[in-house]
């Protein structure tokens, strides 16, 4: 070797993964062989299409090669992430174009074409000329939006802009003050005295609830209150508020825990037992 | 001079806890280990907020989720679709996401049908499908749902459908439920929805733990009933099976429960890792400072 020649990185083997995989699935395999074998009733892939069982082996094969990452970063997992984004992406484009540009702009612009080449439960309107003019705004808006990707006429694109993030803007405005604003207000209005309907006596939960929150709407308003400085009474409210933030991140934390590990294992249910017949 | 085991821990390989975390799910579920649910408020008043709705009553379900979110929400989308049709609600399906569809078509054949083989489509429930917009769908249908819906999911006429012949807005529903995992979902039931007519119907939701925080806040002045996660899933299984235990199948109305299994050791191994992270933490600062 040239002595004054730099050393090329060294690539990274997977040979260990490879192998593994491969072993894996020849011994699922040979498993669900014997088992099917022995029992053709206990065979899961006894109820299922043969389409059903490849689909489930190939469900099981990229679920393996997700999990791959966790040991270290390898070309199946990309080969995985890939499929998963372009599956996705494709299903999307599809199903845009199906429920919104078919309906919503082909159909009111050419009710006829739709009917014989696109949707043959199409029902046209009964008013084509209000639907076909309601359909050329948002066609017009459209090709305004499309305009982004001429250098010199990129420009125009922003008259749509504008027009999604007033609408956006108009329709949750509304929406937030009411239901976010007026009625969470007047839900956390509660007396702070509760009698249980039932028993006549004293509902100490109830009370220690409403005190609770309270408290915390106001400590926590506090804490986002900062046209005074956070001193003396005004800094310990602010504070108990930060206790408060620190008590909902948690559990909203917790709360996330759960969520990713059911994800975990409802993946290692379908593993055992739709691919591995074992559960 | 060698560390100490605790500071040395601070450094352990991740992929061990990776692995420790798959055991941790693993090992229960295969041993089937199951916990007792003691239905809490939350499931109580989910329940309650359904059976106070008169029998028969037209009901809409909406299935605002995808497969991601399928493991924390299916359970409970089959005990309230159960417990609906046990009720003999007439049940009307829709989503506000493009792969809700399929869920909510194999829930009908999976629960619906398979418990309750006397509903007939059309008649005693429907559906409404998918229509792109988000909470504009949600805005539109709380004044006119023949204009957002012209036809149901099959392409027939609302006027010709006879569960949905007559139905003009969202307040043509005694019961709406949006079990959901994200946007849009519960919260632009409630804000475009609700709100606007929040004595017109009973709004309950079902939701992810990931979301959850999110909703706490609409409990129960603008939501009677809210289904927390998986968990939230189990107790209502669990209320619902005792009510209304299913002719056969019983496993599809349990998935919530079988998860808690697992879910209940993976907890306790992440506290005990949290711990630990920090005590290695701890002894790692300590040690730093002696020198």
């Amino acid at each position: 070797m040239n002595p004054t020649t730099p050393h090329a990185p060294k690539r990274p083997t997977y040979r260990l993964l490879w192998i593994s995989i491969a072993v894996l699935f020849a011994s699922v395999f040979a498993f669900r062989t014997a088992i099917a074998a022995q029992d053709p009733a206990a065979d899961p892939a006894a109820v299922r299409s043969s389409w059903e069982v490849l689909g489930v082996w190939v469900a099981a094969f990229l679920t393996l090669g997700i999990f791959s990452f966790l040991y270290k970063d390898n070309p199946l997992y990309k080969v995985c992430e890939s499929l998963f984004v372009g599956t996705s992406a494709a299903y999307y484009m599809v199903n845009a174009f199906w429920t919104s540009l078919v309906p919503k702009l082909i159909a009111p612009l050419a009710p006829g074409f739709t009917k014989a080449y696109l949707l043959p439960d199409f029902i046209p309107s009964g008013e084509p000329w209000a639907a076909l003019a309601l359909a050329l705004v948002p066609l017009a808006l459209g090709v305004l939006l499309l305009c982004r990707l001429l250098p010199k006429a990129g420009w125009i694109s922003v008259w749509t802009l504008a027009f999604i993030i007033g609408t956006t803007a108009g329709m949750r405005l509304t929406a937030s003050i009411e239901s976010d604003i007026m009625a969470q207000a007047a839900a956390a209005s509660q007396p702070l005295y509760a009698v249980d309907p039932q028993t006549h006596s004293i509902d100490w939960a109830t009370m220690l609830a409403g005190v609770v929150g309270v408290v915390g709407v106001l400590s926590v308003l506090t804490y986002f209150f900062f046209s005074v400085e956070h001193k003396g009474a005004v800094g310990a409210t602010a504070r108990l508020g930060i206790w408060f933030l620190m008590i909902t991140f948690g559990a909203s934390f917790g709360l996330t825990v759960m969520g990713r590990i059911t994800l975990l294992s409802q993946r290692f249910e379908f593993l055992f037992k739709d691919w591995l017949g074992i559960l | 001079m060698s560390e100490p085991l605790l500071v040395r821990l601070g450094r352990i390989d991740r992929r061990w806890i990776f692995l420790a975390m798959a055991l941790s799910i693993i090992v229960p579920m295969l041993l089937k280990v199951r916990f007792p649910e003691i239905p809490q408020p939350m499931a109580r008043a989910t329940f309650e907020a359904i059976e106070r709705v008169p029998e028969g009553s037209r009901v809409l379900i909406a299935f605002d989720y995808d497969p991601a979110s399928q493991g924390e929400l299916q359970p409970m989308a089959n005990a309230i679709v159960h417990h609906c049709a046990s009720r003999g609600h007439k049940m009307v399906f829709m989503t506000l996401w493009p792969f809700g569809g399929p869920l909510a078509e194999r829930t009908i054949d999976d629960i619906l049908l398979a418990y309750h083989p006397g509903y007939k489509y059309g008649v005693d429930y429907a559906e409404l499908g998918f229509q792109p917009g988000n909470e504009g769908v949600v805005k539109l249908m709380s004044t006119n749902i023949p204009k957002q819906f012209p036809t149901d999911k099959r392409g027939t006429p609302l006027a010709q459908v006879p569960l949905l012949a007559d139905l003009a807005d969202t307040t043509g529903f005694k019961l709406v439920v949006s079990i959901s995992a994200g946007y849009p979902g519960a919260k632009e039931w409630v804000q475009y929805a609700n709100g606007p007519a929040p004595e017109a119907f009973t709004f309950v939701s079902g939701t992810t733990g990931v979301q959850a925080a999110q909703l706490l806040p609409y409990y129960p002045a603008q939501m009677e009933g809210m289904l927390l996660a998986v968990k939230g899933a189990a107790e209502y299984e669990t209320i619902v099976e005792e009510k209304y235990p299913p002719p056969q199948h019983p496993e599809r109305i349990g998935d919530g429960r079988v998860r808690m299994g697992p879910q209940l050791v993976a907890h306790v191994l992440m506290i005990v890792l949290i711990v630990l992270g920090n005590l290695s933490m701890a002894a790692g600062r300590t040690r730093g400072g002696m020198r």
